[in-house]
């Protein structure tokens, strides 16, 4: 990779063979962390990282709409798939480090290396020496989005058209993976329970607990105006806590309170 | 007019400056959004105010004016937390993630013409692509990642509750908002924001009852569907009012920030307004004809040239601005199922017919000579027509039995309404009472 | 050539340098008190259990949308050359529009049809 880029520099200008030097390390420091990363989140956002300098060689090497189209849609929908799906998992969820063949990892290791400077190789033979041409022509007139798509909408029509049909397979992939139908009328949607409650007898929200009372914990029941217990602040799934002892003295000075605004108790809504 | 042309940046004007100009539009842009921030947080409580009769912030500066700047200060004394179930380096990245991607969204909106700094002349805008406008998309597409993992990594279930919704509201509406400006691109016939400026100068010639007008040329008159898409859209995009869902407080907390606080948490605060004002002034480059001056002002000759464009561009920014707050003080908070069958069901349809319906009108145009106006007159008003006399002949839903119609009760009261001869009560005379202290301090905010 | 893009590179930088100096300043700033419930997840005054909701996992129907999102995110980056070129592509380049949106609308009629566009 690196012997192609010297050989490459006398053909590219400084400031493309700065931002791959810069750009290179980052991908590959991407593509290292991925491959490291215990959790699986964050190996999906190493790989973000190394899709990201990818858009940015991209833009280097006069391609912007190329460049635009990796970020947003590698980068951008890609990837929010993938960290959908790893989420799916739940985040505690990493990888095992047991080792079910013996030997399994040196092994992988070494064809890892091999293969990478195989492919690295070959790539870096192929493409050394080559003068890169036609950069010019095929961005001028219109520029290089007009460029794509005289290209897109004529020569590779048929694999555009084609790309449609790879849309459908993947709708229908989706749904058969991901969707779960349900009887139509099984089960009350969000608009059905919303009617109902707003039908129902009772609109508004539950009393929240501790309203009226002397403490706020959730634990604490509500109270109505005159002392007693609001039954239906009272949380399910939790022990309640026993309603603060209004003392039988201070009720009756309570009472003496309210007894005479009879319409607070029942008009005003507390 | 020749001079006034030449006032216009292309392309070929980016890329040339010398470095102090770049450090100087870099700082610019980075100051002008962090200003603009801080008068977005202002303005919104102040209009905010006003429409539900009060004055808003009125304390700090004159007429409250340094309000969002103490805000601010404030924040960043407040204590760092840390949750202890945090993932605690994505914790810490993520507002990050949310706010340089919408500083960067800002670089290719043109704020003004060529003008002169110093003696350079330069166009008044940081750098323009002939993809501009993905610039900004991809730069959205990134903020989404800003809010997935600020609610995943917090380790907690309103977050991630919050993150959640709005990951799948942001990808929904996104696609809403890339529909709607395709039709923009077919008109323009590029994608750099400057180029798109430009082609809003002027509009066609109509003709129409043997009168010639001088067409508008923004494109907000000649694709109003698109432009009333894509202002849906960039609401839902945004995550505001009245599809704040991810940080719906009634039920959610603060959404996907609730364990954030501190300069974190401002971090957010900064990205959300950031993208509410790179979306208005999105809108106001695609839309609204970006720094030339609106009709009654145009006719002055000088209005688009030097440093006033950067006057009408402001001000169409906080004509965005101020949508996004009335918005916010007209509507209530949409249900989530309603919201996303709007966005699936109708927006993206309606988007796609909308393309095909202009994509067709203009190869026709083209191809057999039609008159852009004469097609505007004798198919566009005939179905303006059908549709309103659809509109109108519809018959009304029949009324809801079970719905009880009427006055509401005088007495007792229902709620929500306090019955109508609501007496209130004297104030209880001033007993010490524990119970009755207790009392009073009730009827405050449920969580 | 790459000029256009290094005003964007010191956007990105000063941007950068600010979230991260702020998001690293914080801690710093403000004061510092200990306090366990500070640092338990939120739960509006009940006992937080040990992880969020489900163990953090997001439901699967997330992701149908997400995939939605992106047969659309590809078709409209289709879109959107075509669009800048439709002038010089024709009538010919709108029937070929015409024909790929209607075949992704198949589809899109098709997770209509079947529900995946419901949420309940």
């Amino acid at each position: 990779m690196s012997h192609a880029a010297v050989l490459a520099a006398d053909v590219v200008s400084s400031g493309e063979a700065g931002a791959f030097w810069v750009l290179g390390p980052i991908a590959l420091a991407g593509a290292i962390g991925m491959v490291l990363s215990r959790n699986a989140i964050h190996s999906a956002l190493w790989l973000v990282l190394t899709m990201l300098s990818l858009g940015g060689f991209y833009f280097v090497q006069q391609a912007p709409f190329l460049g635009a189209v990796q970020i947003i849609v590698y980068t951008g929908a890609i990837m929010i798939l993938f960290l959908f799906v790893l989420m799916l998992v739940g985040r505690d969820y990493s990888d095992s480090i047991v080792e079910t063949l013996r030997g399994q990892r040196v092994a992988a290791i070494l064809l890892g290396i091999g293969f990478a400077g195989l492919v690295g190789g070959l790539i870096a033979d192929a493409t050394s020496g080559v003068e890169s041409v036609g950069l010019a022509e095929s961005n001028a007139d219109g520029g290089n989005v007009a460029a794509i798509a005289r290209l897109l909408f004529t020569d590779y029509l048929l694999a555009f058209e084609l790309t449609s049909a790879l849309l459908i397979t993947a709708a229908v992939g989706a749904m058969i993976l991901a969707h779960i139908e349900h009887e139509s009328g099984s089960r009350p949607g969000q608009k059905e329970q919303s009617i109902a409650r707003i039908k129902g007898p009772r609109p508004q929200t539950l009393t929240g607990p501790g309203v009226f009372a002397r403490g706020n914990s959730v634990a604490a029941p509500a109270l109505l105006p005159d002392g007693s217990v609001a039954e239906d602040s009272r949380a399910t799934g939790m022990k309640m806590r026993q309603p603060p002892a209004i003392a039988s003295g201070s009720i009756d000075d309570l009472d003496d309170v309210t007894v005479d605004s009879g319409a607070n108790r029942d008009g005003v809504p507390t | 007019m020749s001079n006034l042309a030449a006032e216009s940046p292309t392309l070929a004007d980016f890329g040339t400056d010398v470095w102090w100009i770049i450090v100087i539009k870099v700082v610019g842009i980075f100051a002008l959004l962090v200003a603009l921030t801080l008068f977005a947080i202002l303005f919104e409580r102040k209009v905010v105010g006003r429409m539900q009769q009060r004055i808003g912030p009125n304390r700090v500066g004159p007429r409250g004016g340094l309000q969002s700047l103490a805000d601010g200060l404030k924040l960043a004394f407040k204590e760092d937390i840390m949750p202890a179930l945090a993932d605690k380096p994505i914790y810490f990245l993520a507002p990050v993630i949310a706010a340089v991607p919408a500083f960067l969204a800002f670089s290719v909106i043109p704020i003004g013409p060529i003008v002169s700094i110093f003696g350079e002349r330069t166009p008044l805008q940081l750098t323009d692509l002939p993809v501009g406008v993905l610039i900004v998309l991809a730069c959205s597409a990134m903020g989404v990642y800003g809010i997935v993992l600020a609610g995943w990594a917090s380790g907690s279930t309103y977050p991630l509750l919050g993150s959640l919704r709005s990951a799948a509201q942001m990808i929904s509406y996104e696609i809403a908002m890339g529909l709607s400006i395709v039709a923009v691109f077919l008109y323009a016939g590029t994608m750099s924001t400057s180029g798109i400026v430009e082609a809003q100068e002027s509009g066609s010639e109509v003709s129409a009852f043997g009168l010639n007008f001088d067409g508008p040329g923004w494109y907000a008159v000649v694709l109003p569907v698109s432009f009333i898409i894509y202002c849906i859209a960039v609401v839902g995009e945004t995550n505001r009012a009245p599809f704040d869902l991810p940080e719906a407080e009634s039920e959610l907390v603060g959404g996907f920030h609730t364990e954030y606080s501190s300069l974190k948490f401002a971090l957010f605060y900064l990205a959300e307004y950031i993208n509410m004002v790179t979306v208005s002034a999105l809108a106001a480059t695609l839309f609204l004809g970006g720094w030339r001056a609106p009709w009654p002002i145009s006719i002055w000759d000088g209005a688009n040239s030097g440093w006033w464009p950067v006057l009408w561009f402001i001000g169409k920014v906080i004509l965005g601005l101020f949508v996004f707050t009335w918005l916010r003080a007209t509507l209530p908070r949409m249900r989530y199922d309603q919201f996303m069958r709007f966005g699936w069901k109708v927006l993206v349809p309606v988007a796609l017919l909308w393309i095909l319906v202009v994509a067709t009108m203009r190869v026709l145009s083209r191809e057999y000579d039609f008159n852009a106006g004469d097609i505007a007159l004798y198919v566009g008003i005939p179905v303006l027509v059908l549709v309103m006399a659809v509109v109108w002949l519809w018959p009304d839903k029949a009324p809801d039995p079970t719905v009880k119609e009427g006055v509401p009760p005088t007495t007792r009261g229902a709620f929500p309404t306090p019955p109508l001869d609501l007496v209130v009560p004297p104030s209880p005379p001033l007993i010490k009472r524990d119970a009755v202290a207790a009392g009073k301090r009730g009827g405050g905010k449920r969580a | 050539m790459l000029n256009p893009y290094i005003p964007i590179v010191g956007l990105f930088a000063l941007a950068a340098a600010f979230a991260l100096f702020s998001v690293a300043a914080a801690p710093y700033i403000g004061p510092r008190r200990y306090n366990k419930a500070k640092v338990d997840a939120y739960e509006c005054g009940i006992e937080p259990v040990d992880q969020p909701l489900g163990g953090a996992r997001f439901p699967v129907k997330y992701y149908l949308t997400a995939m939605l999102f992106i047969i659309f995110d590809i078709e409209i980056i289709f879109l959107y050359p075509w669009a800048v070129a439709n002038d010089s592509l024709g009538l010919f380049g709108l029937i070929e529009m015409v024909l790929f949106i209607g075949t992704v609308f198949i589809a899109y009629a098709y997770v209509w049809r079947r529900g995946g566009l419901e949420w309940d």
